[in-house]
């Protein structure tokens, strides 16, 4: 192989961890100077292999070349040595240092037996110049805002002097103007020289920034392309497997009554004047960037927090939530984001997960558990919606995160005066099949005429199953469309409406 | 508006505040009993304190690995009353080497909590509790029911009896060294990098499992640094010295604004938080406030501190939510 | 949408003898009877007689090991036991010596403890961003300031109704003390609350995942509170009965007493982090320190030597569970590959 055309590359690399597979036989070629986008589903092992690479993973079998010579990192701190750095997916930041002892811890200036931290300052202040940074070098990193943290990371990956720079999915948490920035610290490294490997689930990003594109799925090497090549139908088709016009299985439903509103809901710093509506038997998508307020909104109607102000009415009656508690007895059950901090409990048994949020219902007297009873009705809801489990006392752990999700959604149907369901990111993290199935119970619900809300980032999603989609950004509802009206570039559109709060066209 | 940035900047930092608390409580005393700020009297206060404040800089090395080692104390008595036995049947008799000996035997208990903390995964407290009481049991053991008394230690307690500068100048070189490590040393950094995101630290390359070993050894080291001092000072060694004394320390540091949740305090801070609580217990009985009132007193200042820290910190970041424009 | 593949889970879990002996309750009953052939071997006079005679002396400890289960399972910790063991013991003996009838000083001794455990929550409660161990540091300074204040310049205080408090360390039928019965009693309720009722579920499920929990509709907060109020009413309840065996409080009195009740506690299997353990681990570990603290007084062992003793297995029973997770790892790697 010509020891010039490749800064780096990856052969075979296989990675096992207790119970699976996480890489099997992948390779990767990074060009000298290229930015090159690495996709694939969740789970893919994207993630892992970034890791092999940064010598935080060591990989069972293959080979690594750097500039043509085979490396061998036995830690982060030899890949760190030979040019490489990571900006992680989650910024790995210490909360609690100010923003120069992030970039340079590791690689302190020191001279004398004594860290310069006059210098270490001076050069954090240029490298954040360099950046456009609009914070200082004293700010403490737990203060800054994800978007500012990434690019605290940044500035140290070229504080290293780093050849390769690795960004894991850094645009998830950044808005669109943020992303934009980033957009052009890429553009800008790639024109000083620095190799980019840049993982991503947005299309948006590939097309704007990558020239070539290596796709992962169910942790093998599927392709490398071309992106001026590749259509955008055939890259889905790498990444899923499959075809998936199939996936979004909407039945036909009469949409009934109001049964859920939101009026006018506020809360400082998150939301303002959110007013949202949801049909017996409708499915309400809500969509927009990260971080524009809808989860946030849903945790108020359900008692996690407590809006500044706003009402809440389902079936006509107002809505008194302290507590989920309350919400939950008023028949509204969530389905929250992360399944694994906020949604089931881990170490425990799946049956046990089942059953928690209706404990006391089941009880006899309602103080002492009904083992019997609770095992029996969490066998059935686990049954309706076809768990993978060999028995109702595994760990919750021990599944994978589509049959997490089932539980979760087992939890949800076991609350027998359930009226609205309200779904915050439903498939993320699901593999293709599972989706198909929580898509299909998601039908069934809706056929059976619970109103649904049905939070979500992934366009294809909030197209193919909602009714009616409402567009937040940041904090505001920037529009509700119809099923009939709504398009990606219009609900692109509005989701990008950044602080426009006399825009009110659309909502109904 | 002067005001204001004045207001913000004793909030914002702990050692401001303190130094603020400090003052106030400095001039109410002086007020109240003027001869308290005499050269004796404060040099009392911190002899009578070294022992505290020598293991408060280690507690604040563990306390940044959000760690915590309730074990020092008894590691304290073991390593005392191992150096009282030792002069007290003339077996050795050499100061420093007594201090050396002392403090080699903490240096050992302290790497065994910090093996077991991180090769063992077991969570701090209950491993400092398991050697809390290991120990203190071995300290009535290597004394087999003795004890050291004055006449026993007689020569060692030269060292540190009244009127001397040894514990003065132990006390001044481990703020001095530690002032250093943490603030203008790489190993400083780490440890700081461990208590703030220690999986962070892990994928940077850094040795989590020796930067703890490390931190539970400093803290070990000095806790035999102190047992010796203690036996020097206070011219006995008992088995049962300092017994529960461990939490002023850790109180120290908790009221100088080290995070037990790991990454954040500083050795001004914790020298402040452990000064405060000296004064008081010093300053009580000069204000004609009885000292059985010492404890509540103290009880009482942890409490707003940390209380009032939670609150400043909400207001600051309802502050941040308001300022967010939508 | 029944299950389309027909798939059945299985809801029966089949108890065998093994699976049993291999929990860690199972371990400890094993090491329950070995301990008691040990103490039999290096004491003539360890009999059931004169054990149930010397039991009393250590069991007013066993009352504050069942709340503690409780704050340990919620992934908190409350040091400041001990000295509410301090302050109900001198407040009860005030209270008796100003002359007021036996009911009221037992309603004020427990109803003190009850406040300082109300105290200890509220601060918990309102303050979620505090650790609890330096909530409870804090208070466990005042309120053996408070005992201190109220002990004045001579530090102690004696029961001088000595014949009042009596009937808490009889013996029924002259061979079962009071102390026995009032600590089983005790010790099934909290038992049953915590491994049979809702509210002992809310406990672990806290402890498990403080925030999954909440989303399912637990109260936290107050499910926190009430285990901290119970934690003081039953330290109330120890500084009772040690009043009743030692007929006065010092300043020192239950000092030390909310370690080693945690270390019973974590013995027992009740991990520090929360979520992990049941009562009756944490129980038979109590009794299982208990008896070889009897024993060994009754050999006449240096009586500090069970220290290090009680230490030794505090830290291997804690790195038991690391080597065998360790262990389990290995083994599912090599299966994987």
């Amino acid at each position: 192989m010509s020891d010039s055309e490749f800064i780096l590359e990856l052969k075979d690399v296989t990675k096992i961890f207790p119970g699976v597979k996480a890489l099997n036989k992948v390779r990767f070629q990074l060009k000298r100077g290229e930015v090159h986008a690495l996709m694939g589903e969740n789970g893919a092992g994207k993630s892992t292999f970034i890791k092999v690479i940064t010598g935080v993973h060591a990989a069972e079998e293959g080979h690594m070349y750097l500039e043509g010579k085979e490396v061998h990192f036995r830690g982060p701190k030899d890949a760190l040595d030979a040019g490489i750095a990571a900006v992680y997916q989650h910024p790995t930041t210490y909360p609690t240092l100010s923003v120069t002892e992030n970039i340079f811890m590791g690689h302190e200036i020191i001279r004398g037996g004594m860290i310069q931290w006059k210098e270490m300052n001076a050069k954090a202040r240029e490298l954040l110049d360099r950046l456009h940074a609009n914070f200082k070098p004293s700010d403490e990193i737990g203060a800054l805002s994800v978007a500012q943290q990434q690019m605290t990371e940044i500035a140290k990956a070229l504080s290293t002097n780093a050849k390769i720079i690795i960004l894991d999915e850094p645009t998830a948490s950044l808005t669109s103007n943020e992303s934009e920035e980033l957009y052009k610290i890429v553009d800008q490294l790639r024109d000083e020289g620095v190799s980019i490997i840049f993982i991503s689930h947005r299309f948006e990003d590939m097309y704007r920034l990558a020239t070539r594109v290596t796709v992962f799925r169910d942790s093998q090497y599927i392709g490398t392309y071309d992106v001026d090549k590749i259509t955008n139908a055939d890259l889905i088709k790498a990444m899923v497997g499959r075809e998936i016009s199939d996936m979004y299985p909407k039945p036909e439903v009469n949409i009934g009554e109001e049964i859920f509103r939101i009026e006018n809901m506020s809360r400082t710093g998150f939301f303002k004047d959110v007013s949202i509506n949801v049909h017996a038997g409708e499915i309400v998508g809500i969509t927009g960037l990260v971080g524009a307020g809808r989860t946030e909104v849903m945790e108020s109607v359900c008692g996690i927090t407590k809006p500044d102000s706003g009402r809440v009415f389902l079936e006509g009656k107002q809505l008194n939530v302290k507590k989920p508690e309350d919400s939950m007895k008023a028949g509204i059950v969530l389905l929250p984001e992360n399944r694994s901090t906020e949604g089931l409990i881990l170490s425990w048994g799946l049956g046990r997960n089942v059953t928690l949020p209706i404990q006391k219902k089941l009880a006899k007297g309602g103080i002492f558990n009904d083992l019997r009873k609770e095992n029996a009705l969490s066998k059935k809801f686990l049954e309706e919606v076809d768990t993978k489990a060999v028995t109702i006392f595994d760990p919750a752990s021990s599944l994978s995160g589509g049959n997490q999700q089932k539980v979760v959604v087992a939890k949800a149907l076991a609350q027998d005066n359930m009226k609205l369901v309200i779904m915050d990111e439903p498939t993320k993290g699901v593999d293709v099949g599972a989706k198909a199935e929580i898509y299909a119970i998601m039908g069934e619900l809706a056929k059976k005429g619970f109103g649904i809300i049905m939070i979500s980032s992934e366009m294809p999603e909030i197209l193919g199953m909602s009714d009616r989609v409402y567009v937040m950004c940041n904090g505001r509802v920037t529009g509700c469309l119809d099923r009939s009206e709504a398009t990606q570039e219009r609900i692109l559109k509005l989701s990008m409406e950044q602080g426009k709060s006399d825009r009110k066209e659309a909502v109904q | 508006m002067e005001n204001r940035s004045l207001f913000k900047k004793i909030t914002g930092s702990r050692e401001a505040l303190l130094t603020f608390v400090l003052l106030v409580l400095g001039i109410f005393i002086t007020v109240l009993n003027p001869t308290f700020f005499s050269p004796v009297n404060i040099g009392q206060i911190f002899r009578n304190n070294a022992l505290t404040m020598i293991m408060a800089l280690g507690m604040l090395c563990v306390m940044l690995t959000a760690g915590i080692d309730i074990s020092i104390t008894s590691t304290l008595a073991f390593a005392g009353m191992s150096i009282g036995m030792l002069t007290k049947y003339n077996i050795v008799n050499n100061t420093f080497l007594l201090f050396l000996i002392a403090m080699v035997i903490g240096c050992f208990c302290g790497m065994l909590n910090g093996l077991i903390i991180s090769k063992g995964k077991v969570a701090p407290i209950i491993c400092t509790m398991g050697f809390m009481y290991i120990w203190r049991g071995m300290a009535y053991v290597v004394g087999n029911s003795q004890f050291a008394s004055g006449e026993d230690v007689r020569e060692f307690a030269e060292f540190g009896k009244d009127g001397t500068i040894g514990p003065y100048i132990i006390l001044i070189v481990c703020y001095a060294l530690f002032f250093w490590m943490l603030k203008w040393t790489k190993f400083g950094r780490k440890i700081y990098a461990v208590g703030s995101n220690a999986e962070a630290a892990r994928i940077s390359g850094i040795n989590v499992d020796n930067t703890l070993i490390s931190v539970y050894t400093m803290m070990g080291t000095l806790a035999g640094l102190a047992g010796a001092l203690s036996v020097s000072i206070y011219a006995s060694a008992q088995p049962n010295m300092q017994y529960g004394r461990e939490m002023d320390v850790i109180a120290a540091c908790v009221i100088g604004g080290v995070s037990m949740s790991g990454g954040r305090g500083s050795v001004a801070g914790t020298f402040l938080g452990a000064l405060i609580i000296s004064i008081i217990a010093k300053a009580l009985p000069l204000i004609n406030v009885p000292s059985i009132a010492q404890n509540t007193v103290k009880g009482v200042i942890i409490l707003f501190v940390v209380i009032f820290n939670v609150i400043t910190q909400r207001m600051v970041d309802r502050q941040n939510l308001e300022r967010r424009e939508m | 949408m029944a299950g389309k593949s027909g798939r059945s889970i299985k809801a029966e879990e089949k108890l065998t003898a093994k699976k049993l002996l291999f929990t860690w309750e199972g371990a400890l009953i094993l090491l329950f009877i070995a301990v008691n052939i040990f103490n039999m071997s290096i004491s003539q006079s360890y009999t059931f007689a004169n054990v149930l005679r010397e039991m009393p002396k250590y069991l007013a400890e066993m009352f504050m090991v069942l709340p503690m289960a409780y704050i340990l399972v919620l992934g908190d910790i409350d040091i400041s036991v001990g000295s509410i063991v301090c302050l109900t013991g001198t407040l009860t003996c005030y209270i008796s010596n100003a002359g007021a009838p036996f009911p009221v000083v037992i309603l004020g001794c427990l109803g003190t403890g009850l406040l300082c455990g109300a105290f200890n929550g509220f601060i918990t409660t309102s303050f979620p961003e505090l650790p609890s161990m330096i909530t409870t540091l804090g208070s466990q300074i005042i309120f053996r300031g408070i005992a201190e204040i109220s002990l004045g310049g001579g530090g102690s205080v004696s029961y001088t109704n000595t014949k009042q408090i009596m009937p808490l360390s009889t013996k029924l039928g002259k061979t079962v003390p009071v102390i026995i019965l009032v600590v089983m009693l005790a010790a099934v309720i909290f038992t049953v609350v915590l491994q049979r009722t809702t509210f002992g579920r809310s406990l672990y499920a806290i402890g498990s995942n403080k925030v999954s929990a909440f989303y399912a509709g637990v109260d936290v907060k107050r499910c926190r509170f009430i285990a901290y109020v119970l934690m003081g009413f039953m330290a109330g309840m120890c500084g009772l009965f040690l009043t009743a065996y030692t007929y006065g409080a010092n300043t020192t009195t239950g000092q030390g007493f909310e370690m080693e009740v945690i270390a019973m506690c974590v013995f027992g299997g009740i991990a520090s982090t929360g979520g992990k353990g049941t009562l009756v681990g944490g129980i038979i570990a109590g009794l299982i320190i208990t008896l070889l603290r009897i024993a060994l007084g009754q050999a006449n062992v240096n009586s500090q030597m069970i220290l290090v003793i009680v230490g030794a297995l505090l830290i291997i029973a804690v790195l038991i569970p690391g080597i065998k997770g360790r262990f389990d790892e290995l083994k599912k790697l090599r299966a994987a590959a």
